[in-house]
């Protein structure tokens, strides 16, 4: 059962300032292009805490901003919106490769 | 490889080009370095065509009124090798969008670009866009004089316009020199369609203020007839009053089409005509040496009239069914006989419209070299077109497009959708597109029931921002966003054809998701069941109207 139906838990997103992708703000306030390492943020206080971290530590990367997110019973997170889905996972479709002379 | 038929960059071009990749790598550097805000750098990324999207930086490349050589497409699959994930997406703009570019090498990628002449400039921001043509150009039947010359005489008076560079909003340009309109004309800010007056004088009907997005409008007709030698000093009569009575309070607001339809076209006319006759006579006026020397570089390549019945055609159209239909879709008529205008689609079953890898860019340029005089043009249905096929190449053309996965006989079919990027790449998508536009074409993937539903255009748009021209599909759909869920709306009844030009009406309740083929299965069975002779979809849905589409849809879904 995922819990944050009511929007309360977030981590704080941005792109990369190097190479575009989407990046999530840590525990040790660095930058990584993982969503399960990304600081949860469990109530309103501790994600205005959040993103103020993360607008603190913008340099080299583009406008941070909260994201909600649900977690699982495992621990696992998962953005609530669907934009914030395809963000976090990439594309919805295979997409051809270079060398492809045929979309498969 | 042939020489171009089309303008070739002189000096100065190829120095402004040069000196703004100097310039943009500079702005980079100190972007990177932390010398300039993104506030500060945004704009200067997007002057040069580089968006920030969802994942990642996407160059949206300009291809100057959809012609490329074939060097240059090389080009463009190497950049897209090299520099990207190795395929591209051919937009509803006739340009070229890279959509995994990183803002480190950028400044790379569009020096590369220089190298063959081309560049990313005025691709983004409130300025004129690349100015877009019929993709036929050149080598349509039907056409009365090529386009793409006054296209270049556009480009490089707006390329950096001091006055147009802050301009209240986009401003895009579409020019066809046929009667029919394969460039759309009639919904973009500025159409031109050239045409002959009964002195046989050819020039332009000024058509302003069309346009889709948020407020779609149909453009109306600023001025019947316009000498061809005025038009430059006539478009910037128009851009003027636009620049000084567009509205810059509101973004919502800010397009010409919303300037003429507030003030009127009679006012829009008096004010244009009022500056217009001040400047008319000055620098702008074109001399005849001056479009001669343009529209030498567009002279057709010289072919020779040849056999319009080839028996190796006749034969390979008996034993292959598919040829056959292809034949009928996805070849037109060329000016000269004995060749034709062949259109690659690249919309095979179940693929991204528009979308092609490096490697068949490549094979895309390989076919053109050997068949068509070393040209290819980009359509803003999102196809490639080879302008110049000898009809006896026809079956060597269509193999080596089998090959490529291009050869889809669909060209104005129902799986020949047109469909914007949306909220798999889009910052501003609120749904889908490219998904929706997958699981149709894989529903009516069948060739010969395409060709007995005849030209059916469907076209979706992620957004209201409408880049997949949804508002003049047969069948538009619009993905919108209701808390959370994406839903999409249908219309019927958009056109962009010469004369029939029509925005879509929307049927009714936005339908869910996995609700879309459904209903477009629907919407095409209720015209097959009322369909008389010779009439397409869209002319049936004129004739009997929204009600039985209606009733059969929302009882489906």
């Amino acid at each position: 059962m995922a819990k944050n139906l009511s929007g309360e838990l977030h981590v704080a997103s941005a792109n990369r300032l190097g190479d575009g992708l989407v990046v999530f703000l840590d525990d040790a306030g660095q930058w990584t292009t993982r969503l399960d390492r990304a600081a949860l943020a469990r109530d309103e206080r501790a994600a205005e805490i959040l993103l103020q971290r993360a607008q603190a530590e913008a340099f080299g990367v583009v406008d941070p901003f909260l994201v909600a997110v649900t977690e699982s019973e495992d621990g696992t997170l998962e953005p609530l919106s669907l934009r914030e889905k395809i963000r976090a996972s990439g594309l919805t479709f295979a997409a051809i490769a270079g060398e492809a002379v045929r979309y498969a | 490889m042939p020489d171009t038929h089309f303008y070739r960059y002189d000096d100065y071009d190829r120095a402004l080009v040069a000196e703004r990749v100097e310039q943009f790598r500079d702005q980079v550097q100190r972007r990177l370095a932390g010398e300039l805000t993104e506030e500060q750098f945004k704009p200067l990324r997007l002057t040069n065509g580089l968006y920030l999207q969802l994942h990642a930086y996407m160059l949206r490349i300009a291809i100057p009124y959809g012609t490329l050589s074939t060097r240059q497409l090389r080009h463009l699959a190497a950049i897209a090798r090299k520099y990207d994930r190795g395929y591209g997406h051919f937009t509803t703009r006739q340009n070229l969008q890279l959509n995994w570019i990183k803002l480190e090498q950028a400044p790379d990628a569009i020096a590369m670009l220089a190298e063959v002449d081309m560049h990313a400039i005025q691709t983004s921001g409130n300025v004129i866009r690349n100015v877009t043509a019929d993709h036929f150009a050149g080598a349509a039947a039907d056409e009365i004089e090529d386009p793409r010359v006054w296209c270049e005489i556009i480009r490089q008076w707006s390329t950096l316009h001091p006055e147009f560079s802050f301009l209240p909003r986009k401003f895009k340009i579409a020019i066809t020199g046929s009667p029919n309109d394969r460039a759309a004309v009639r919904v973009h800010d500025i159409g031109l369609r050239l045409w002959a007056n009964e002195a046989g004088e050819v020039g332009f009907e000024v058509i302003v203020g069309g346009g889709l997005g948020r407020t779609p409008m149909i453009g109306k007709t600023l001025r019947e007839f316009l000498p061809k030698d005025e038009l430059l000093a006539y478009l910037e009569a128009t851009l003027r009053v636009y620049n000084r009575y567009g509205r810059r309070d509101n973004i919502y607001k800010a397009r010409i089409k919303i300037l003429v339809h507030e003030i009127g076209v009679e006012k829009m006319r008096a004010e244009v005509e009022a500056e217009y006759a001040a400047t008319k006579d000055g620098a702008l006026k074109l001399a005849p040496e001056t479009i001669e020397a343009i529209a030498r570089q567009f002279a057709p390549p010289p072919l020779r009239p040849k056999r319009t019945k080839v028996p190796e055609v006749e034969a390979l159209k008996l034993e292959n069914r598919a040829f056959a239909l292809w034949l009928k879709s996805n070849v037109a008529p060329h000016r000269v006989p004995g060749h034709a205008i062949v259109t690659a689609s690249l919309k095979p079953a179940g693929a991204p419209p528009g979308d092609a890898s490096a490697a068949q860019m490549e094979g895309v340029a390989d076919i053109a070299d050997a068949f068509s005089q070393g040209e290819v043009r980009v359509s803003h249905e999102q196809n490639l077109v080879f302008p110049h096929v000898a009809v006896e190449s026809l079956p060597e053309v269509y193999r080596a497009l089998e090959r490529l996965g291009f050869a889809e006989a669909n060209i104005g079919k129902i799986t020949d959708i047109i469909a914007c990027p949306g909220l798999d790449y889009c910052a501003l998508a609120n749904a889908r597109s490219i998904p929706v536009a997958q699981r149709i074409s894989n529903h009516f993937a069948e060739l010969s029931r395409q060709h007995d539903i005849g030209d059916l255009k469907i076209k979706i748009s992620g957004c209201i921002n409408a880049c997949g021209h949804h508002h003049v599909g047969h069948i538009g759909i619009l993905g919108v966003d209701k808390n959370g869920v994406e839903l999409y709306q249908l219309s019927l009844g958009g056109d962009v054809d010469f004369g029939r030009t029509a925005l879509g009406t929307i049927l009714g309740p936005a339908v869910e998701a996995d609700k879309v083929v459904e209903a477009v299965d629907a919407l095409v069975a209720t015209y097959l069941e009322a369909r008389q002779a010779g009439e397409r979809f869209v002319d049936t849905y004129r004739r009997i109207g929204a009600a039985p589409f209606k009733e059969r849809v929302y009882g489906a879904v």
